[in-house]
């Protein structure tokens, strides 16, 4: 059985306007096409940006973007209550540095080792979440809790630095360590990261496995009772977003030089690793990366100016934007976009219509 | 032919029986109904044979094969498909990607996944509404999604738990109609409905519940003279209104 407007899709592609219609009425395509063009803009950034602090700000930028996709697989797709993201980060930030630093293993192959180690980490949490059923509430604390458990495991062993951390230092370029003196570098590395990260999302949206876990989001009784295996699936998110946060900390530990397990492992860290894929929108392809975008000048102008005061302020103020953005826009940013889009997707279905009849 | 049987399954909560000691044979290509007053353990019964709960004793068993303790999803892909009582869309996905979703147990394709629901959206006809977000949809829709998105899992039994239950008198007319249609495709169909006059019309075999056990089973007509059955739920019907 053909439905009218199926039956006249080839039509439809034959010349271009169309095309571009519906085009514009796929809102993952135009998404992708617009996220492409940022990391596009990142890429292309150092041809007009050379001041180290804005370059600097960049890489931040690509980075935390990468990091709010990596969390997005499993908090804002699979929608799993996993707060205490910061965990993955951490390790895959400590498994390259140790291996670098201790090793003289080239985070070249660190990178990848650290990835592998995030995703161990996420098959605990994995296995813990589905054998004692931690949900939502439960899972949220228990990732807390785990951030503080790592937080004194790294502060205790002498491999990891204890309490003082880990120093990153070099007089010179070497890529095989991924050191360099200048940040234009680093800002290509970020960029292909972030690059990576739209991919993989875009991929696994499009796919089964992508609907699958916004179904178990959406209601995973009504999902299991469609044939979807709820476990498995919310397995499988959480491996693939621990693996990028375990690539993604081990190369933020290189570009930031130093490692501190109260910092990496705590609160304020977290809270910046999840704050780009909610103000953005979660469950979105292009929020977390607008989200990055307009947090990191933000952080930046409060760690300036509110923070230089008042110190800790910082974590007021984003306890409350976050609180905002949560209550009263809890699809972010792009979930404003959506609302023009959705007006011009009926405008094209309805043009379309008329067309045909 | 016996396609589903359920045999002696008791399920308890606490101290008390959900569901006792149940015998149910659902034969293929019928309509069985199963009725019974609030809390007989009609929706308890629909749980243990989708597998969403585990029965404390007794044995599902579907196309010869026990199927007793599976997970919902296996026994989604074993060929039984279910609706929800209170239904269950995914409010912010559009109406034919929530269809997707039960077309995907048979398939890893995407786009044979979604002409696959387009084909049972157009059977549903429902096809307008594809591309609106399920959450908007009246009650109506919402409760025909749930049975595209359980028709969609090309099932061989389809469990509908109060497909009527808050529909006006015109809209539980077309469920009805669709139900017949879903049998004519070869569906065997089980219904637990609270509507007296939609299960008569509808059922070609009732099961009446009580307090978790059968207490009657057979023809409509022969039903409504029962006399367990007249105390239990009718006469209860008729001292509610």
């Amino acid at each position: 059985m053909t439905t009218s407007t199926r039956a006249d899709f080839p039509k439809l592609d034959a010349s271009p306007a169309p095309r571009l219609k519906a085009f514009l009425r796929d809102w993952d395509s135009v998404e992708m096409v617009a996220s492409l063009l940022i990391v596009g803009l990142f890429g292309l950034s150092p041809l007009v940006i050379k001041v180290p602090y804005y370059l600097n700000m960049i890489i931040l930028t690509a980075l935390f973007a990468y990091f709010g996709l990596a969390w997005n697989i499993i908090g804002g797709i699979s929608g799993q209550l996993l707060i205490g993201f910061a965990s993955f980060v951490g390790v895959g930030g400590f498994v390259t540095m140790v291996l670098l630093i201790r090793f003289s293993v080239s985070p070249w192959i660190g990178l990848p080792i650290s990835a592998a180690s995030s995703c161990l980490l996420g098959a605990f949490v994995a296995f813990l979440t589905l054998r004692y059923g931690l949900k939502v509430d439960y899972l949220a604390l228990f990732s807390l809790a785990l951030m503080m458990i790592l937080k004194i495991i790294a502060q205790e062993l002498d491999i990891t630095g204890r309490a003082s951390g880990m120093f990153l230092s070099f007089q010179k370029d070497s890529l095989i360590n991924m050191t360099f003196v200048g940040k234009v570098p680093y800002l290509y590395i970020a960029t292909g990261m972030l690059l990576l990260g739209v991919v993989i999302q875009y991929v696994t949206c499009r796919s089964k496995t992508g609907r699958y876990l916004v179904a178990i989001r959406e209601d995973e009784d009504a999902a299991a009772a469609l044939g979807v295996d709820t476990a498995r699936y919310k397995t499988i998110a959480l491996l693939l977003g621990s693996a990028m946060g375990g690539l993604g900390g081990g190369f933020y530990a290189i570009f930031s030089t130093y490692l501190d397990p109260a910092l990496i492992f705590g609160l304020a860290f977290n809270v910046s690793l999840l704050i780009a894929p909610i103000i953005g929108g979660k469950g979105t392809l292009i929020g977390p990366i607008l989200g990055a975008i307009l947090n990191k000048p933000l952080s930046e102008w409060i760690g300036g100016t509110v923070s230089a005061q008042r110190p800790g302020v910082t974590l007021v103020v984003y306890g409350v934007i976050l609180m905002v953005f949560i209550l009263f826009l809890p699809n972010g940013i792009a979930g404003l976009l959506r609302v023009p889009h959705e007006r011009l997707r009926v405008r094209l279905r309805s043009t379309e219509r008329l067309r045909n009849n | 032919m016996s396609l589903l049987k359920i045999e002696k399954i008791s399920k308890y909560f606490g101290g008390l029986a959900a569901v006792k000691e149940l015998d149910l044979v659902v034969d293929e290509g019928e309509i069985l109904g199963m009725i019974g007053p609030n809390g007989a353990g009609k929706t308890t019964a629909f749980n243990v044979i989708s597998g969403f709960y585990k029965p404390d004793s007794g044995r599902v068993i579907f196309a010869d094969e026990d199927i007793t303790g599976l997970r919902p999803d296996q026994i989604c892909k074993k060929g039984i498909a279910r609706t929800f009582q209170v239904v269950k869309p995914f409010a912010q996905l559009r109406v034919l990607d929530n269809v997707i979703v039960g077309a995907l147990s048979r398939t890893s394709n995407v786009s044979r996944a979604r002409s696959k629901a387009q084909d049972v959206l157009a059977f549903l006809q429902m096809s307008a509404l594809e591309d609106q977000l399920a959450g908007s949809l009246p009650i109506a829709s919402r409760k025909r999604l749930g049975v595209a998105k359980a028709l969609a899992t090309e099932p061989k039994v389809i469990l509908l738990d109060e497909a009527m239950s808050g529909l006006r008198p015109t809209e539980s007319q077309e469920m009805i109609e669709l139900v017949r249609r879903i049998r004519e495709r070869g569906i065997t169909v089980l219904l637990v409905e609270h509507v007296m006059k939609v299960i008569m019309s509808l059922a070609d075999r009732i099961i009446v519940l009580h307090h978790g056990e059968k207490i009657a089973e057979g023809q409509p007509q022969n039903i409504v003279q029962d006399k367990a059955v007249i105390d239990a739920y009718l006469g209860e019907v008729k001292t509610d209104a």
